[in-house]
């Protein structure tokens, strides 16, 4: 090995480096090479621990004072850097004497090759240089446009640098190859990741892929990482899949999800499903549930597009032609909570204030109340409170509006049944609509079939007509 | 203790329990309520102690107007005594699977339901407890059969049943097909139909529980959903019919955004037509809209007189629009015109009214992600009732877990053939908060005045103010682990 070729390799590489953004700026050690380019004509004048490590890496802080002794040069408070924790696999010594090897006898490494830029002047030094030292190793792309198997070139895995610290590893760059459509999807990274390189390592380790792969203990590729909780210093975030946004994924989903499960379980545990599938259909059993090494999964928004303004109130005739539609996303309970309302609910189905609208709202039937209503439980409860409603016949004073009410409370009886009802029951009607007692008025309207009626219950005749039952 | 309080407080308190060893979700949901209120009270003077008023009515020496219809004594009503109701309801809704069974698994949904206050008359609040549903479900790819409390919904209605329902599914031809049998309850309650609880005015009641027998056929091909109900009832106790219907629906989505739907009922034991209706929709991100026509007609169980008396059912078109000009704004806007035929009840002496209308317009502004208003007007007028009022709200979410709404309107509201025209105001606050990702705890006020603008002295005090707080908690087996940093998708926002 030629000595003095080794003397002058290497040199400031020591200056350090790590992945990105240090390839630039003068020395983290805040000492200006360049203003001192005279005094100093050689790196290993000062560095001397690049060739023999038996010797410190920087130069001793007092040795300043040689000149800067406050008469020749103002006084300086500096101090050589601490140890720079980094993901380089190589020591200067190491390096130096590998090349040695390697490269011609007539050629010699120098500081400069990896600290200098190319064609500057000596003494602007620099971190390491990665393009340099990539060209150097015949890798003729920009640094993060290297081929993923160059990295082990100059850098140790993120879990073999024990030292790096999390801020640092949040501050790494991003290859190129990440921006790539398609990057994201298995035919992406997961190819990648597959061919068991282990290029991802340096960069990634386990807890980072389980950010948004729940089913990471099932997927060999990201077992084959170590764990580490530093990588978690890199904040994944996914958009949704294209398909995901297609005007009926909501509906085709099902099917999709048995064709390839596996598709989904990358990024939906069994909660996903579960969430709303709560009948559990057989396709949610293959995918994983959450808990110990791994996450709960992708979050889920949904609400069709086609559920659109109004759509509470709109809901019932696609609802009633595909209930099956409706529970991929809805449970049972949430249904009751309409349809069975909760009496110490403060509206849901109805909004605020509806209390003040139900009268007319019930009056005028623009939804049917007793498809989630009691008219017993509900309605005459309340109203018998309210002094609206009583057992017995009842005089037509509340409807003081009309004088001749009672003379025509057929019409409004006709047309509003189900309000009236929630405050008078059969037996005021029959004080006079029975034809065995009373006065005998026939209440039978429009559409009545009388012989289809005694056919279905007679006893509902029997009512009124006893056992004189009429045949037409 | 009915039946269905025994298997509520069964499943309300052996749910965690059976949570133990398996896996579950169970959601716990309480509330409280708080109203004062002063209704009516029918009271009654001699005709001859009745005086004209101002106006030359009859009234009573104090000022309530009174009908009288030839009879020795008039009749009015006076305001009745302040009520208090305050419900306390907790409900639990339970999922729990992993009994060794695939595919098999355990579903209830029961309430606990008190009134606190000192009428003790909280509608739906007697019995205490009761089981909305409670059965066991096995669901495999191509059968699903639950046995126990549950509830079949579809265009007939909600009918409530214990019994046994099964679904076959024939993927090859789209088809579902679905049964059930069981012991009926009451529509749209938790409780059998000889529940005294449904019976407040003491009604004519059937003395059994009615059969109730049923099922429907689904038939689910891409762009199209369709399905055919029916439904029978019967009464136990003399083998007479409760009901017998039959309803068809569909819907059609041949082009995205668009939509068909449209269905009829038609009641067997009567023998004629029930509900039907018919709309085509639009919605795209900008703007949407429906038209389409309707009827509705009253249904009634045949163990009732009411059918006889031919409830007339009325006929309807309708259209809805709404639009989104700007990024944040929403527009509305919908109105519905509707007719009955002749009631054929007429008499000579008073008009009838045939047919009314209502129409309603809105807007909503997300003025950021954390403020939005909404505001809108409505109107309707029919025979016997009207009203036209206006409402809003604003809501505030000044932190991720918090969310502040005001909300206010005013409303005139004629109804019921009463001499009144009451201009009612109410205004409130509604706060929201969610202080871990399965807990949510809300609580709401609201003050109505009202103003009774009669000319007599029955123009009582109804004004009140209601106080309601409620929690709901999630809890689950493995829902709330969170070892790790869950992944963070967004699902089509705009």
């Amino acid at each position: 090995m030629n000595s003095g070729r080794v003397s002058i390799a290497l040199g400031l590489m020591l200056l350090l480096g790590g992945f990105g953004g240090a390839a630039s700026g003068k020395g983290g050690d805040d000492f200006d090479h360049e203003k001192h380019r005279k005094v100093f004509p050689e790196c290993l004048g000062c560095h001397a621990g690049v060739t023999d490590a038996a010797r410190p890496l920087y130069p001793a802080a007092a040795a300043c004072a040689t000149c800067h002794d406050g008469v020749i040069e103002r006084l300086v408070d500096w101090a050589a850097p601490a140890d720079r924790p980094s993901n380089f696999r190589f020591t200067h010594a190491d390096h130096a004497r590998k090349s040695g090897a390697k490269l011609p006898a007539d050629s010699s490494l120098a500081c400069q090759e990896c600290h200098i830029p190319s064609g500057a002047e000596p003494m602007t030094v620099r971190r390491t240089l990665s393009a340099q030292c990539l060209d150097c190793h015949g890798v003729r792309a920009a640094h993060f446009s290297a081929p993923d198997t160059a990295c082990a070139t100059c850098h140790l895995t993120l879990a073999e640098a024990t030292a790096l610290p999390e801020a640092r590893v949040a501050a790494f760059g991003k290859p190129v190859s990440h921006d790539e459509a398609g990057f994201v999807t298995s035919r992406g990274h997961g190819q990648l990741a597959e061919r068991g390189d282990g290029t991802c390592a340096f960069c990634h380790a386990r807890d980072f892929c389980a950010q948004c792969h729940v089913n990471a203990p099932e997927v060999k590729a990201i077992q084959a990482l170590a764990a580490d909780a530093r990588s978690l210093a890199i904040k994944a975030e996914l958009a949704a899949p294209a398909s995901h946004r297609e005007a009926r994924f909501l509906s085709r989903h099902g099917g999709d999800a048995r064709r390839d499960p596996a598709r989904c379980a990358s990024c939906h545990t069994r909660e996903s499903c579960i969430a709303c599938h709560r009948t559990r259909p057989t396709i949610v059993l293959a995918l994983p549930d959450s808990g110990s090494g791994r996450g709960i999964g992708a979050r889920i928004e949904r609400k069709p597009g086609y559920h659109g303004v109004g759509f509470a109130d709109r809901h019932g005739p696609p609802a009633r032609s595909a209930p099956g539609t409706c529970s991929a996303c809805h449970t049972r309970a949430e249904c009751l909570e309409c349809h069975r309302p909760d009496p110490g609910a403060s509206g849901n189905y109805h909004p605020a204030g509806f209390l003040t609208r139900h009268p007319v709202a019930a009056f005028n039937r623009q939804v049917d109340c007793t498809a989630c209503h009691n008219q017993g439980a509900i309605c005459a409860t309340c109203h018998e409170q309210a002094g609206l409603a009583s057992p017995g016949w009842r005089r037509p004073a509340y409807h003081d509006a009309n004088g001749a009410f009672a003379l025509n409370h057929g019409v409004a009886a006709r047309q509003n049944l189900e309000s009236c009802v929630t405050c008078h029951t059969e037996r005021d009607c029959l004080t006079c609509h029975s034809a065995q007692a009373g006065r005998g008025f026939n209440p039978h309207g429009p559409g009545f079939d009388p012989e289809r009626l005694r056919r279905r219950n007679p006893q509902m005749c029997a009512g009124c007509h006893g056992r004189s039952i009429p045949r037409n | 203790m009915n039946r269905g309080f025994g298997w509520g407080a069964l499943l309300l308190f052996a749910a965690p329990v059976a949570a133990v060893g398996q896996e579950y979700l169970l959601r716990l949901d309480t509330r409280a309520q708080r109203v004062d209120y002063r209704g009516l009270e029918e009271d009654s003077i001699p005709a001859g102690e009745v005086v004209s008023g101002p106006d030359g009515g009859l009234e009573t020496p104090d000022g309530h107007a009174v009908t009288c219809i030839g009879e020795s004594y008039c009749h009015f009503f006076r305001a009745g005594p302040v009520r208090q109701g305050a419900p306390l309801v907790t409900s639990a809704d339970l999922t729990a699977w992993g009994f060794g069974v695939t595919d098999l698994s355990l579903h209830a949904n029961a309430r606990v339901g008190l009134d606190l206050g000192t009428a003790d008359a909280w509608p739906g609040s007697d019995p205490a407890v009761q089981l909305n549903e409670g059965y066991l479900q096995y669901a495999a790819e191509r059968v699903t059969g639950r046995l126990g409390r549950q509830v079949e919904r579809g265009r007939l209605g909600s009918y409530g049943h214990d019994g046994l329902h099964l679904a076959y599914r024939f993927p090859s031809l789209d088809l579902t097909a679905i049964g059930f049998a069981g012991l009926g309850l009451a529509r749209g309650s938790a409780l059998p139909v000889t529940s005294d609880a449904l019976n407040p005015l003491d009604e004519f009641q059937p003395r059994e529980r009615q059969l109730l027998v049923g099922g429907a056929i689904e038939w689910r091909r891409r762009g199209v959903d369709a399905r055919l109900d029916y439904v029978r009832e019967v009464d136990r106790d003399t083998r007479n019919f409760v009901s017998e219907r039959m309803a068809l629906s569909a819907t059609l989505g041949p082009v995205s955004g668009w939509s068909l739907t449209g269905g009829a009922d038609y009641d067997l034991a009567w023998g004629w037509w029930g509900t039907a209706d018919l709309a085509i929709r639009y919605g795209g991100t900008r703007f949407g809209g429906s038209a389409g026509a309707r009827r509705y007609r009253p249904y009634f169980d045949l163990w009732t007189l009411w059918g006889a008396f031919s409830p007339l059912a009325y006929s309807a078109v309708n259209g809805s629009v709404w639009l989104a000009p700007v990024r944040g704004l929403t527009l509305r806007g919908g109105g519905e015109r509707y007719w009955y035929p002749e009631a054929e009840a007429e008499t000579p002496l008073v008009g009838e009214e045939t047919d009314g209308w209502r129409w309603n317009a809105g807007a909503g502004y997300t003025i950021s992600p954390t403020v939005s208003a909404d505001v809108g007007y409505q109107v309707a007028f029919g025979p016997g009732a009207a009203s036209r009022g206006v409402d809003g709200s604003v809501s505030v979410r000044p932190l991720p877990m918090l969310s502040l709404t005001a909300e206010g309107g005013y409303q005139v509201r004629p109804l019921e053939y009463r001499v009144e025209d009451p201009a009612l105001t109410w205004y409130g606050i509604a706060v929201g908060l969610r202080p871990a990702e399965r807990l949510r705890i809300d609580f709401r006020a609201t003050r109505y005045d009202e103003n009774r603008r009669r000319p007599d002295a029955s123009a009582i005090d109804w004004s009140q103010t209601r106080v309601s707080a409620g929690i709901s908690w999630l809890l689950g087996t493995s829902v709330d682990r969170l070892p790790l940093p869950p992944a963070v998708r967004r699902e089509g926002r705009p």
